[in-house]
């Protein structure tokens, strides 16, 4: 059909770019009750995820266009985690957009929160081909800016409004640090250019470029809540409608760690090996504390807020690794944890629509709907990384890539607190199979596209966890 | 078309079937048809074990290893492969007769067992996962695939030891069982890590044949500190070992076993015999060679072994709970295996007594300890307690269980000719054979208590006279599904020790070592003499306090009341009493009520501090997360200045 190997691969990227505008531009043909924006979106979305799996992958530097966007294959996978994240999201939107949930109104407008979704997938694709400083940063900002309007959807929602504030302050301030870091790095290499820093940076360091990753490494630890900057994520989460919440902790977690990726093992590879200290505590202080605050809480959002802390602090372990290992075992957790994390979403939504979000919502859920029950059980396992679920063999890929640069203590750490993780996951599991229902709760009704889509995801995180070569093609198939 | 491979597949395939299908369909509609399945599935499965073990043994290919299948599971960067398959050699066989036969014996029992329970199905169908488990860990060809299987174990424990779970006791056992053994698991992978990283492979036969010296010259960085690639195989096999540690249940990671009595009884009958706890044991007997190249992990092996078999065999001497009786003593037996294994290196050198005594004993205990398990899972369904205070008298009314009993009994006392004496047997002499005469002290005088308290337990239940209401009243009678089993079982808890012993003593030997062997070793003809003789004086004992004529029993058991002259006679012996007497504190109440006050509050006391800590702090950084947003812009400017300090950046 297409011949990828020419300029053709770009064809998804365009279409992405144009996408959001078609489907905002739709709504102007149509009234506000009619299906089409969100037919078109469907359509859309999954027709650039199919394309995408058209492109093949080819090992070496990647394609270039324009000399400033590249697309290499870990350019093309993390296009289809941010896709794959946008979709379920879109899915996931929608029940907010028929019917409020948790105690807010109803949402309206969902063609532009499609849109918005879809600059936000759009800037995480830009992050992934960026050959210089401006179109990297310019990326990672239209990756962050649709997350601020999407906090605040609901503009009748106080909390909301409050999270997107606090949310929009952090992040300028974030955006700033990240500026300011950029600003050194351009001062120290004197080019705009990754090929060109990389040069700089291996003929030579100078403390220009300590403070350039400093302040890099503190901007984007804003983004994928690192310790200590994760002080917004459990506010904006909770405050957040619940589908922005879902979508923030894959898509926006997604961008940040790829960012991350394409600069230590681009511009940066040269002192990968003294930046690692700072790596391994970034990881080991975020992976406990997110832990730490996650055994406390109630609420299913803020939980999951903290839940995710943690999940970036493993992330951040196989960062310390040698890059084609670090790639490898990034790209596989990330397809784990957007469908493990979308299965706990969905289950929180239809929880949500009925009832509070709340543990005590959860009591009973064996007996009231088993299967519900049983989806939950399997994406918390998976999240704790219990095998022979998808989760424990990502954690296994992201820890080996730590293990084998000898970041041992580090690997320690972290596979102890995978005990304590197991100990909040099964708090919330005990919620559902043990404690008894209590009768004032009202009965769950599930419609059929949520519960087709519990059923694929929940086959999803068994299937990836118990065939992890089915997926060799996508992950251990190539080279980097 | 019917062969041995087919065969295999078929016991490995049938418990996963049953599973699935009890689990997904039968369970929640027709429970007798799910239990009917089970015992169907077992049972087809147990005969293709046997069949596949009379095959192999009687075949000219008999001890050597076979790889039936094996397929790519995961491709890690490099070399390192994780590969799923089945793997053959007289260790695995047996343990696969073992899990599957124990496994239908246990199915046939809980449909007796389980009949009035509501949720039967479940319980055939998890029950099937739980041995499905045990044989994917027993035939693993590499140690990836044994962590998986492992990690599975742990969970199908897990969901049958709260299988209960309107008991809040059983779920706290449930949670404390897996969280622990998750724990020492934790290490176990992180051996895993280690050693693959040194070695560059996961299989056994890789693993198994490596010596130190190759690994002298390379270094590792651990993060920390530098080592050697040898010292780091060493702290690997620690670290692997830790997973059998905690899964094993040897101190001070016991804690669990004993709760996790809260299960059903058929539960803890298989947890005992055949899967998770045999788990720990058949680890270091399958990586023998492996520990045996690694400096004194062996010694750290045996002295493990030691202590908890002594330790248990104490705190088993003072209890009165039927079940926990038989808990610790699994323990203890658990620490005859662990150590024989331990006990086979003199020096650099080693030697294969300890390694064939201790298969031998996984081999026959599983029968025997089946069955007690079984007997009294009956007994408490028709006396309704656990407590030995309420039973008495049974022997009239439950002829056949009390036959089976003795004979089981007998069995892990170790009077010949029943089948421990033979294990038991070759166990005490691999530590005298490996010198380590202070084990071998031990040995004996756990052997002693052994007796002692089995024989309590036997005599207490079945003799004298009837302390329970329902017992007098004659409400007791024998269930057909639950003695069959027991029936059954008692015939290998007679004879397999006679039966297996040429068997073992030609074919169990733990592969090819990279070690010096010792062949010539001190002969000890006089030790089964001496180990019977103990045995025997530990019953008499047994006889005298608790079934003799003379014997008080009312008195013995209570403790309140003694009337002096009873007192005097009793105070050398009687266990319980010398409990409460001030000069007998120091040697054996002593001992236990410093085992049981060291359990309770320092180690029980640590668990309970570290989650108040754990839970303080996550107090803490809730308390952080006050909404405040100065603050949290303030932490913006905070974690800059703290990673510019801390962050060990040349700056």
């Amino acid at each position: 059909m297409f011949d990828f190997s020419t300029s053709h691969f770009l064809i998804p990227d365009l279409l992405l770019l144009i996408f959001p505008f078609i489907v905002i531009g739709s709504r102007l043909f149509c009234n506000a009750q009619s299906k089409m924006p969100w037919r078109i979106a469907n359509f859309g979305f999954i027709a650039i995820f199919i394309l995408l799996n058209f492109i093949p992958l080819a090992s070496g530097e990647g394609r270039f266009f324009i000399s400033n966007w590249r697309i290499d294959d870990f350019g093309v996978l993390m296009r289809e985690v941010l896709l794959v994240s946008a979709i379920l999201g879109m899915w996931f939107a929608k029940d907010y957009f028929e019917h409020g949930a948790d105690g807010k109104p109803q949402m309206h407008q969902i063609a532009e929160f499609i849109g918005a979704i879809a600059f936000a997938t759009f800037g995480g694709v830009t992050v992934v081909s960026a050959c210089d400083m401006l179109t990297f940063f310019l990326g990672l900002e239209i990756a962050t800016i649709p997350m601020y309007a999407l906090t605040a959807w609901n503009k009748k929602d106080q909390l909301g409004s409050e999270a997107a504030t606090k949310y929009i302050l952090m992040g300028s301030v974030a955006t700033a640090f990240e500026l300011f870091g950029f600003s050194y790095l351009y001062g120290f290499a004197g080019s705009l250019h990754f090929s060109e820093i990389q040069t700089a940076v291996a003929s030579g360091t100078s403390p220009l470029l300590w403070v350039a990753v400093l302040f890099l490494f503190c901007g984007i630890g804003f983004k994928l809540t690192l310790f200590p900057f994760y002080t917004w994520a459990p506010d904006v989460y909770e405050g957040a409608p619940t589908p922005v919440t879902a979508v923030l902790s894959v898509t926006s977690k997604a961008t940040a760690i790829a960012f991350l990726v394409v600069l230590v093992f681009g511009p940066l590879a040269p002192i990968q090996e003294q930046i690692a200290p700072l790596i391994a505590l970034l990881a080991g202080t975020t992976l406990f504390v997110g832990n730490l605050g996650a055994l406390k809480q109630s609420r299913l959002r803020r939980f999951m807020a903290y839940s995710s802390i943690a999940q970036a602090g493993y992330i951040m372990v196989a960062l310390l690794g040698p890059a084609a290992t670090a790639k490898t075992a990034i790209i596989y957790y990330l397809f784990v944890y957007a469908v493990s994390n979308y299965l706990a979403f969905f289950v929180f939504g239809i929880i949500g629509h009925h009832r509070e979000e709340t543990f005590a919502s959860l009591r009973g859920l064996s007996k009231q709907n088993p299967s519900l029950a049983i989806s939950l059980a399997i994406s918390m396992f998976s999240l704790a990384g219990i095998p022979p679920l998808a989760g424990f063999f990502g954690k296994f890929h992201l820890f080996y890539s730590g293990a084998s640069t000898g970041h041992y203590m580090l690997v320690a750490f972290a596979v102890l607190n995978n005990v304590l993780a197991l100990f909040y996951y099964i708090q919330l599991i005990k919620s559902a199979w043990v404690d008894e229902p209590d009768g004032h709760l009202t009965p769950l009704r599930l419609t059929r596209r949520q519960r087709a889509v519990i059923v694929a995801l929940s086959i999803a995180v068994v299937a990836l966890g118990f065939l992890p070569f089915l997926s060799n093609n996508i992950v251990a198939g190539f080279s980097f | 078309m019917i062969n041995d491979i087919t065969l295999s597949y078929l016991i490995f395939l049938l418990p996963l079937l049953t599973f699935v299908v009890n689990g997904l369909f039968l369970g929640n509609r027709n429970a007798k048809a799910a239990a009917a399945f089970a015992i169907a599935c077992n049972g087809i499965a147990a005969a293709s074990a046997i069949t596949v073990a009379i095959h192999y043994f009687t075949s000219t290919y008999a001890p050597q290893k076979a790889t039936l299948f094996e397929f790519n599971f995961l491709p890690f960067a490099g070399d390192l492969v994780a590969k799923i398959g089945m793997l053959v050699d007289p260790l695995s066989v047996m343990m696969l007769v073992v899990v599957t036969f124990i496994s239908f014996m246990v199915n046939i029992y809980s449909l007796g067992y389980m009949r009035e329970d509501r949720a039967m199905g479940r319980f055939f169908a998890l029950l099937s996962l739980f041995s499905f488990s045990m044989l994917g860990l027993v035939v693993a060809t590499n140690l990836f695939q044994m962590f998986i299987f492992w990690e599975l174990v742990g969970v199908s424990s897990y969901l049958l030891i709260g299988f209960w779970y309107h008991k809040p006791s059983a779920v706290s056992a449930s949670k404390q069982a897996f969280i622990l053994t998750r724990f020492a698991d934790s290490f176990f992978l992180l051996g895993i890590v280690l050693v693959s990283y040194v070695i560059g492979s996961f299989d056994f036969s890789t693993i198994n044949s490596l010596s130190l010296s190759d690994f002298r010259s390379g270094t590792i960085n651990l993060g920390l500190i530098e080592m050697s690639q040898a010292s780091a195989l060493v702290l690997g096999s620690i670290l692997i070992f830790t997973g059998g540690w905690g899964k094993s249940a040897m101190f001070p990671m016991h804690i669990w076993l004993p709760n996790a009595m809260e299960g059903p009884t058929p539960v803890s009958s298989i947890i005992h015999s055949a899967t998770m706890v045999v788990a720990g044991v058949y680890l270091v007997a399958r990586l023998f060679p492996f520990f045996a190249a690694c400096g004194d992990s062996l010694t750290l092996i045996m002295w493990v072994g030691a202590f908890t078999m002594v330790f248990a065999a104490v705190i088993a001497c003072t209890q009165k709970d039927i079940k926990r009786i038989l808990a610790y003593s699994t323990l203890s037996q658990l620490g005859y295996m662990m150590f024989a294994l331990g006990a086979c290196k003199i020096g650099q050198a080693v030697f294969t007594t300890g390694w064939t005594a201790s298969t031998f004993h996984i081999f026959t205990h599983a029968f025997f300890k089946c069955s007690l398990f079984l007997i009294a899972g009956s007994l408490i369904h028709q006396v309704h307690t656990n407590d030995l205070d309420a039973m008495g008298g049974l022997r009239k009314k439950m002829p056949v269980t009390y036959i089976c009993t003795l004979i089981s009994v007998l069995a892990i006392s170790g009077i010949p000719p029943f089948s421990g004496f033979f294990s038991k047997d070759e166990i005490i002499l691999a530590a005298f054979q490996g010198q380590h005469y202070a084990v071998f002290a031990l040995a004996l005088l756990t052997s002693g208590l052994t007796t002692f308290y089995m024989f309590r337990l036997f005599f207490l239940a079945f003799h004298g006279e009837p302390r329970h209401e329902g017992v007098r009243a004659g409400h007791v009678h024998e269930d057909f599904a639950m003695t069959l089993p027991i029936v059954v079982l008692a015939v290998p808890a007679l004879l397999s020790g006679l039966l297996g012993k040429g068997l073992f003593e030609k074919y169990f030997t733990p592969g090819n070592l990279h070690v010096p062997v010792m062949l010539k070793l001190a002969h000890a003809e006089w030790i089964p003499f001496v180990a019977v003789a103990v045995a025997i004086i530990a019953l008499l004992i047994a006889w005298f306090l608790y079934a003799s004529p003379k014997a008080k029993i009312e008195r013995a058991l209570d403790e309140t009341n003694r009337s002096g002259i009873y007192k005097v006679i009793y105070h050398k012996f009687y266990f319980d009493e010398m409990y409460y007497t001030v000069v007998r504190q120091f040697i054996f109440g002593g001992i236990a009520r410093v085992a049981r006050a060291f359990n309770d509050y320092v180690i029980e006391g640590l668990l309970a501090f570290s989650v108040w800590f754990i839970h303080k702090l996550g107090d803490l950084v809730r308390t952080a997360q006050a909404g405040y947003l100065p603050f949290y812009l303030g932490t913006l400017i905070v974690g800059v200045l703290l990673w510019r300090f801390f962050g060990q950046l040349p700056l």
